[in-house]
């Protein structure tokens, strides 16, 4: 067979060839420190996956799937573990979807990252190849262990990301909080994997489980996407990783690593459906953090920070849809969410690179100054508010109409409001920074080179479109799919998506003092959650290790010290000092032999 | 008698080497550097014989075995004596010239001593490599004596006694339960000394005290941050790996035995509340070190707690992940420490404060260490992952829920502190941007530690297997 028609082959270049570049990258400091032929390594390698995802995508429309697996590691009698690819409609479209976004970001990023140091440049770039390459690993996996391997690699990457500005105290804090807060749920996904195995001697996609086992494994899993797709009550670190480059945050808060969460729920969707209890949570932790994280997007005067909470609410739509059992309502939204939201943050950082803020009120009738950055944005905000015709309103139609009559219509009810308050959100951003009058830091500001406003306009194409390939999609993941324009759903959602808009621009449109926002702002007490686990996390970590840091420091040494000073001359104090250790050792030693030997006679 | 030579012949070369250096020494008046390359040239020989010759078979009266199990510790065991003496010739030749003939052959001593005891199935015999093991790392912990790293405090000779004390108390321990079971049994074979009596109990319990000391188990740790912080750090490096793959052997042997194995609801509890408590002691405890030194002794000490999880399961699979564990720990830890040393050596001190800016002076070194912290922390495509992964595996498979929980759980305490030092490595500034250049034995010992730990990572397949192997080897053959 010709190797550019065979999916495996395609699917391994996509996979390789950036971490190929970031092994290049890594072993060949000279190119790295260079800053420039950093950024074409990655990019080169960015392009070789893109363009093999492409043409995977039509291989796999005439061949259907393909699976490619080795053992790994082999137990006595049969592999536990395989490692391979695994190339079907979900796993092709999404790698498209993921090089697609993840190249338009590093393209963008040449330009805006251009005021670094040449070593910082190139070390981004590397981090850059090195999470696609994880993020690949992850979406092709053909067994739940690799997908975990990939997953970790993500979070790993995602946190050297997120902390790239590490010598900046805020940044180096979101990423620990990140990493922490997604590792925390991350022990759901391990503990998911070990039950699976022990329950079948195996890690696979599609395994037949008790119900009681199938409940307790997607619980722990749905833990971990709780965790990485920033769900209540793990949602607090999205908004704190907006401390990074904002190419990162439109790489990692809107196609790659938060969505990885919604991802592997669309894979392990035959797990899932075995367990109806965790649906029903799913769908209302889905549906909660859809119009929670929406209500705190009002309030935010960081124009990263509306776009932060708006990812949170959006992957709640996806989970609801997902715990309502559509899996392809979820991963369409997933899909069309990726571009829109990747544009708007792409969009919003060729404003900050403008404006050289990320502050709302520094912005302001940044259309004349700026108007390929403004239409693209505008485009954006109208899709993901869900203007009918645009790809985010095919999708958020399907998410809501699979959420129609379930629980009497209440889940359904919170996110048509939440799509009320979304284009509220959106309307107000662009009434603040877009529309008005010019504000005294945008003044200077201009449009962006091409090399950034070019991503946008790329990622403006499908943010526009995507909805129109529903039907190619839900053909290649096995489903079906018509979109429809009249109905009950799409009725509603039009209106409320409407409504928000006139809403806002009737409160933001003219005077921008904005007195009803300060009524609003009351809703920031939500963030409450934060502090709450910030309390519970810092203090609980950072206490135990003082603590004990203290213990080490002042209670054995200081028992020694006491010792030394009391019983002995000076001089002799280190050598008493000794001994009083010494004693205090012997008699944990005989302690612990004593309490051994006791443990053995009470068993 | 010539019929069962053959089964020591690979320890017996070992006995020969250490003979040998100190005849060299004691005859012909050879560089250090030169006799540490004919140790190293000896063990890998030793090595190799080991994949080639036919050792396999049981002495007469069932005393020694030597089968799959025992060539897969001796492997290991050999492997850290070959890195270790790599790790130390320069240290050696610049801090102690005129004593290192006599390092070598304590070293070789030790390792006769561990080499001989996964083999063991006799008492007498048991005990007795054990102590061979042990005695001369207590002579070798006091070898930096008169030599300091400028501004940090002389610890040797306190590292050694701490370490010396404690192994002893712990020895009398041991002796006391033995006394014990081959009272109460009337034999010295560890198979037919198993007596389901309170009194034997008792006996088997003290003996696992004893060997939890050199294990570094809590409550038996104590001695492990302050003999770490004073030893010379290349020694520590194999201090901190092979006597722990020793205790781990010796402990093996006894529990899993005919005897024991059936009674594990007697000792099954013990290991895993003293696995718990290692696993939480060595993490929690690690968070405010600010000595590299002291913080590996702690992350050993937790290391360990995972090993014994994977004990406490007693089964055929549970044991060999406890192996593959063991294996992985040694090539990590190992290479971590050396690491340390060659950093320290040119960054002045061991203090994580220290290894600021390491990643910049020698990316290599920077990025060995990252790979040894990575593989610690269980992070994919690196070994510990795989280590971590079946270990947990195996003991929730054997209904240690518990014990899995608590263990994942600290492993994210773990990857805090494993982080922060490689943070510190690779973003701190550091006060000078000279290079270090870690000598050529030293660098070729991290070198094979680190391709070990990332080839075995990304094809764990078939240590696994030889790990299963020895498992299978052990338990069918008892």
């Amino acid at each position: 067979m010709n190797a550019l028609n065979d999916p495996i082959f395609l699917a391994a270049v996509a996979l390789l060839a950036p971490i190929g570049a970031a092994l290049l990258l890594v072993v060949l400091p000279f190119v790295r420190h260079r800053g420039a032929p950093a950024a074409g390594l990655c990019i080169f390698g960015s392009v070789l996956a893109l363009a093999a995802a492409v043409k995977l995508l039509f291989v796999h429309h005439e061949l259907g799937d393909a699976r490619f697996a080795v053992t790994w590691i082999s137990a006595v009698s049969k592999p536990i573990a395989e490692i391979g690819l695994f190339v079907d409609g979900t796993s092709s479209s999404m790698l498209a979807v993921v090089c697609l976004v993840a190249l338009c970001v590093q393209v963008f990023s040449v330009a805006y990252m251009h005021d670094e140091p040449p070593r910082g440049y190139g070390r981004y770039f590397a981090y850059h190849a090195f999470f696609l390459f994880s993020m690949n690993a992850f979406v092709l996996a053909p067994n739940l262990l690799q997908a975990f391997a990939g997953w970790e690699l993500v979070g790993l990457t995602s946190y050297l990301l997120i902390g790239f500005y590490f010598a900046k105290p805020s940044a180096a804090k979101a990423a620990v909080k990140a990493f922490w807060m997604t590792k925390l749920a991350d022990m759901g996904f391990l503990f998911g994997l070990l039950w699976l195995f022990v329950a079948t001697g195996g890690f696979e996609w599609t395994a037949k489980l008790d119900p009681t086992v199938a409940v307790g494994v997607t619980l722990l899993l749905f833990l971990a996407v709780v965790g990485k797709s920033a769900q209540f009550p793990l949602h607090i670190w999205l908004p704190d990783a907006m401390e990074g480059p904002t190419p990162v945050s439109a790489l990692l808060h809107a196609a790659t690593m938060v969505a990885a969460g919604v991802f592997l729920i669309v894979r392990a969707d035959p797990l899932f459906v075995q367990a109806a209890t965790t649906q029903t949570i799913m769908l209302w932790i889905g549906a909660f953090t859809a119009v929670f994280a929406a209500c705190l997007a009002l309030v935010q005067r960081d124009i990263k920070k509306v776009l932060a909470y708006s990812t949170c609410s959006q992957l709640g739509y996806m989970v609801a849809a997902l715990g309502a059992g559509s899996a392809f309502a979820g991963y369409f939204h997933l899909g069309t969410h990726a571009f829109f939201k990747a544009l708007l943050f792409l969009a919003a950082g060729s404003v900050i690179h403008a404006v050289h803020s990320n502050d709302l009120a520094d912005m302001g009738g940044l259309r004349k100054k700026m108007p390929l950055t403004t239409l693209t944005f505008v485009i954006g905000a109208l899709s993901l508010a869900g203007i009918p015709g645009l790809a985010g309103f095919f999708s958020k139609d399907l998410v809501l109409a699979s959420l129609e009559g379930r629980f009497g219509w209440v889940p359904w009810g919170m996110l048509m409001f939440s799509a009320f308050l979304t284009a509220f959100y959106m309307g107000r951003v662009l009434c603040l920074a877009f529309f008005g009058n010019l504000s005294h830091k945008a003044e200077h500001a201009h449009e962006a080179p091409l090399s950034m406003s070019g991503p946008l306009i790329v990622l403006a194409v499908p943010s526009v479109v995507a909805g129109f390939f529903g039907s190619t999609l839900a053909h290649a993941v096995g489903g079906h799919y018509e979109a429809h324009f009249v109905g009950l759903t799409p009725i509603v959602a039009s209106a409320m998506a409407l409504a928000g808009l006139l809403a806002s621009i009737a409160v933001y449109g003219r005077n921008r003092d904005a007195r009803v926002a300060g009524a609003i702002e009351g809703l920031d007490r939500a963030s409450a959650v934060d502090r709450l686990w910030e309390l519970g996390y810092r203090r609980a970590l950072l206490g135990v290790s003082s603590v004990l840091g203290w213990i080490d420091r002042y209670v054995i040494d200081g028992l020694m010290n006491f010792t030394g000073y009391t019983t002995i001359e000076a001089g002799a104090a280190v050598r008493g000092a000794q001994t009083g250790r010494m004693r205090h050792y012997l008699v944990a030693v005989v302690l612990g032999a004593v309490l051994v030997a006791v443990m053995g006679l009470v068993a | 008698m010539s019929s069962w030579v053959h089964l020591l012949s690979l320890d017996l070369a070992v006995v020969g080497l250490a003979a040998l250096v100190m005849l060299l020494d004691a005859l012909a008046s050879l560089r250090g550097r030169t006799i540490g390359a004919l140790v190293v040239a000896g063990l890998v020989g030793v090595l190799i014989a080991s994949f080639q010759i036919d050792v396999t078979g049981t002495t007469p009266h069932g005393a020694y075995v030597s089968d799959a199990w025992v060539l897969f510790f001796k492997r290991i065991f050999l492997c850290a004596a070959i890195l270790g003496v790599l790790g130390s010739i320069e240290w050696l030749d610049r801090h102690a010239p005129k004593r290192q003939a006599e390092y070598y052959a304590l070293l070789l001593f030790s390792l006769v001593g561990m080499l001989l005891l996964p083999g063991a199935r006799d008492w007498v015999l048991l005990v007795v490599a054990f102590e061979l093991m042990g005695v001369p790392l207590y002579v070798l912990a006091a070898y930096a004596k008169n030599d300091t790293t400028p501004g940090e405090p002389k610890l040797a000779a306190e590292a050694a006694l701490k370490l010396f004390v404690t192994g002893a108390a712990s020895s009398a321990f041991t002796f006391f339960g033995l006394a014990l079971l081959v009272g109460l049994s009337g034999s010295t074979s560890i198979a037919q000394g198993a007596q389901m009596s309170p009194l034997a109990t008792v006996g088997l319990m003290l003996v696992i005290a004893g060997f939890g000391f050199k294990l570094g188990a809590v409550p038996f740790h104590f001695w492990v941050p302050d003999t770490y912080q004073g030893a010379p750090t290349p020694f520590v490096a194999f201090l901190s790996v092979a006597p722990k793959a020793g205790g781990l052997a010796a402990l093996s042997v006894i529990l899993m035995s005919t005897g024991w194995v059936g009674a594990k609801e007697l000792w099954a509890p013990a290991i895993v509340v003293i696995s718990i408590a290692s696993m939480a002691v060595g993490n929690l405890f690690a968070l405010p070190q600010t000595d590299a030194r002291r913080l590996l002794g702690f992350s050993g000490i937790a290391q360990i707690g995972y090993v014994l999880i994977a004990l406490a399961a007693a089964t055929e699979q549970g044991l060999a992940m406890a192996l593959f564990f063991i294996a992985a720990y040694v090539f990590t830890n190992l290479g971590l420490f050396l690491v340390v040393h060659a950093a320290a050596q040119d960054m002045g001190g061991h203090g994580i404060a220290e290894m600021s800016g390491l990643s910049r002076r020698s990316p290599w070194l920077g990025g060995a260490l990252l790979v040894f912290l990575l593989s610690l922390a269980g992070i994919p495509f690196v070994i510990g992952f795989w280590a971590k992964l079946f270990v947990f595996l195996e003991a929730y498979r054997a209904g240690l829920v518990v014990p899995v929980i608590v263990g994942i759980v600290l492993a994210v305490v773990g990857l805090f502190y494993y982080l922060s030092v490689a943070r510190q490595t690779f973003m701190a500034e550091g006060k000078s941007d000279e290079k270090i250049h870690a000598g050529a034995p030293l660098s070729a010992a991290i070198a094979v530690c680190l391709l070990a730990v990332v080839v075995l990572g990304l094809w764990p397949g078939p240590l696994v297997e030889s790990a299963n192997a020895a498992a299978a080897a052990f338990l069918g053959g008892r």
